[in-house]
């Protein structure tokens, strides 16, 4: 569905942002975007979007160059960005205005997701409150019915009932033609939902693994003593969370945040664990 | 599908723009249409004769001064949310085609804020000027002093270039819309300001130079008023082919 080949981007000289990335995503997966601030995450997806140009690569979204704009790709394609502007007209006038560009618009769904999503249909989009606005918006990218969805961290200013309102969706959601890419840097908004990890650090994809795969090769555990086994720790009350090897193929839960700094910290360590 | 022009995608993005850009487009017209008739208002009124001609002289300076300020307006806000990332996502993500949404833009500026300009000009005008000479003819025949109507008086037929002289300003602030990220009107009128300063330089010398030393020898009166009006006419309209195409670009590589 996606697939990135050696691209490099920067905003000017002196802040490159990708170096020869390359990867590949495919369908019937929702993949966790994660990454340091300036990471690039945004940057990345807005260039799987074509809302940025590369300096070099190649970008095929959908057999399209996103570059393009064509609306057969465009059609296929739901971006939620982060900031964002909606007109001053009620939510039905949005749904007239915006609805009939996209041919497989499930209208039936996207009165299903509001009423989830407890949103007032009367009230004018302008008056809402930014996780309202949020919530039609990702409704109505849904009910698009696109085959890539793209949300740039789609839970800032979501409540705590809201987000797990949207986890559950997001579940739902996947079907195996399409693909989710969710960005975030408040990885516990997407336990339980993502399948596989992506990780930008200094320039290039530091983590490129399902949840599966982390689980196998990893272990997450804690532990009241650290010893040159764990990989990586942080201290708690009660000793230690600690990211270790998975010698003999524990069963242990992801804990993203925990894998998350251990990345950043020891890169040099897990890298051989994941070639 | 053609993803470069599909007339029912066209359709149904004039549809959605309106939604956004028709509330600014309606409340500059019931500005033009205050301005009109505050102008009328306080050149006609009270009514006291005998009325003459020339109390109707401000209709030019209106007609072409606010004519291009209202045009003008119009064109430099169309692509100006462009230059705002959370206004600027949604609509480059609309599935129509940049050619589309280009042509979007050059029906609000260039053809939908001209004619409505003309149209409601003309019937202000028209109003003033039918309800005065209901008036005099009433009240006495001496104050029936004969009033040209505005478009039969000013034939803009007389100088071709006038035709595209509105496209060629709607092109160039449309341009500035997109090409600015903010304050559009006033960088593109700076802009306009400095270009036509340096493109006059260069004619003007240019002619001194030319032109040095000669004295023409064929003055039939007419001073080649024909050619140099088409000529005219012809470098207008290219140029606002290639502003049009400049904006197209513009648009095309817009990024977030």
């Amino acid at each position: 569905m996606i697939k990135i080949d050696n691209l490099n981007f920067s905003y000017s000289k002196h802040r490159v942002l990708f170096k020869n990335i390359s990867m590949q995503l495919s369908n019937g997966h929702i993949y966790g975007l994660l990454g340091k601030n300036g990471a690039g995450k945004s940057t990345l997806l807005k260039n799987l979007a074509g809302l940025v140009y590369a300096q070099s690569g190649k970008i095929d979204v959908l057999g399209f160059d996103p570059a393009d704009r064509q609306p057969a790709m465009l059609q296929q394609l739901c971006f939620i960005p982060e900031e964002f502007h909606l007109p001053a007209i009620k939510i039905d006038s949005y749904v007239k205005a915006n609805a009939p560009f996209y041919p497989n618009f499930n209208h039936q769904y996207f009165a299903d997701l509001l009423k989830e999503f407890d949103i007032p249909v009367a009230q004018k989009l302008i008056d809402m409150s930014y996780g309202q606005k949020k919530k039609v918006i990702i409704s109505f990218g849904l009910a698009t019915n696109a085959k890539l969805v793209i949300m740039d961290e789609p839970t800032n200013g979501l409540d705590i009932p809201s987000k797990a309102q949207f986890r559950k969706i997001m579940a739902s959601a996947l079907t195996e033609d399409r693909c989710i890419i969710i960005s975030t840097h408040q990885v516990r908004d997407l336990d339980n939902l993502i399948d596989t990890v992506i990780m930008l650090d200094e320039n290039k994809i530091a983590l490129k693994a399902s949840v599966e795969e982390i689980t196998n090769k990893l272990c997450f555990k804690r532990l009241k003593e650290i010893d040159e086994t764990v990989i990586y720790a942080e201290p708690s009350l009660a000793g230690y969370h600690a990211v270790l090897a998975n010698y003999h193929q524990e069963d242990s839960k992801l804990d993203m945040e925990l894998l998350f700094n251990a990345v950043l910290a020891e890169k040099n360590k897990l890298k051989p664990i994941f070639n | 599908m053609n993803n470069t022009f599909n007339l029912h995608r066209f359709n149904l993005l004039l549809k959605r723009q309106w939604l956004e850009f028709g509330k600014i487009f309606l409340i500059t017209l019931v500005v033009a249409v205050g301005v009109f008739v505050a102008f009328y208002g306080f050149t006609l009124f009270p009514l006291e004769g005998p009325i003459s001609a020339r109390r109707l002289n401000f209709r030019e300076p209106l007609f072409i001064g606010f004519g291009f300020l209202f045009i003008s307006v119009i064109a430099s806000s169309y692509f100006a949310h462009l230059g705002q990332k959370s206004k600027a996502v949604i609509d480059l993500m609309i599935p129509a085609s940049t050619f589309e949404k280009f042509l979007t833009g050059v029906f609000f500026t260039s053809i939908l804020s001209i004619l409505s300009f003309i149209l409601l000009f003309s019937v202000t005008d028209w109003a003033f000027i039918t309800y005065i000479q209901a008036q005099f003819k009433t009240v006495s025949s001496d104050h029936t002093e004969p009033i040209a109507y505005f478009f039969t008086k000013n034939k803009v037929s007389a100088f071709a270039p006038l035709y595209i002289v509105p496209f060629t300003v709607t092109s160039i602030f449309l341009l500035g819309s997109i090409y600015f990220n903010r304050f559009h009107y006033i960088k593109t009128a700076i802009s306009v300001m400095i270009f036509s300063g340096i493109w006059s330089y260069i004619v003007v010398k240019a002619t001194e130079k030319l032109l040095a030393g000669k004295m023409p020898i064929n003055n039939t009166g007419n001073n080649g008023k024909n050619s140099m009006e088409w000529l005219i006419f012809a470098i207008l309209s290219a140029l606002t082919l290639v502003v049009w195409v400049i904006t197209y670009v513009r648009l095309k590589e817009k990024e977030v």
